[in-house]
């Protein structure tokens, strides 16, 4: 079972309404808002209609709003810079 | 000649606005970019449907209509089609919308 990984990438402000409907329906509120999705003819129809707003990965798995956040965060604990040799 | 009541083009006729007709190199480069994000996006539909051997019309018809951004031509990539236009060809960027629309083909001659 594979998903879709679903980003908004472009605002839906000032699109045709039924445009603004499917980022509604896909439940893309905002920009760089991530959605999942399994690979369904439906699903392939809707991202087909907001093409140009979104980007779109195939993944094996849908993850979790914790998982997404966690995917964001930077590295604990900090690391020594070196002097480049010049 | 000179001085604050030059006749200039916006004192004398109001209004002017003066939008380049061409794109320039960046804004084509931005351009042929954004064509290449949706290409990719059919894509990966296309890709993600056809390993569950699904077919959907959407994406179907668009493969077969459309041309891929390195199938175009430079003339449909930064112009489109307008009657009332001199040569029938007015600026991309007169498009509404047009850095969030798709906008590839145009009449055949034209």
């Amino acid at each position: 079972m594979s998903f879709f990984r679903i980003t908004l990438t472009r605002s839906g402000i000032g699109m045709p309404k039924r445009t603004q409907g499917v980022l509604k329906a896909l439940g893309l509120r905002h920009r760089m808002a991530t959605v999942f999705y399994p690979v369904t003819p439906e699903v392939a129809g809707q991202i087909m209609r907001v093409k140009e707003l979104v980007t779109v990965q195939e993944v094996d798995k849908a993850l979790t709003k914790e998982e997404l956040r966690a995917e964001r965060r930077p590295e604990a604990g900090f690391y020594l810079e070196t002097a480049a040799p010049r | 000649m000179f001085g604050a009541f030059r006749p200039t083009n916006s004192l004398s006729g109001g209004l002017l606005w003066k939008i380049p007709w061409r794109l320039s190199k960046f804004q084509k480069q931005r351009q042929r970019k954004r064509l290449r994000a949706v290409d990719s996006v059919v894509a990966t539909l296309d890709k993600a449907l056809t390993k569950m051997s699904i077919t959907t019309r959407a994406v179907e018809r668009w493969k077969e209509e459309m041309p891929v951004e390195q199938e175009m031509v430079p003339k449909d990539k930064y112009s489109i089609f307008d009657r009332k236009e001199k040569k029938y060809r007015k600026s991309i960027r007169k498009l509404p919308k047009w850095t969030r629309v798709s906008q590839r083909v145009n009449p055949p001659g034209y």
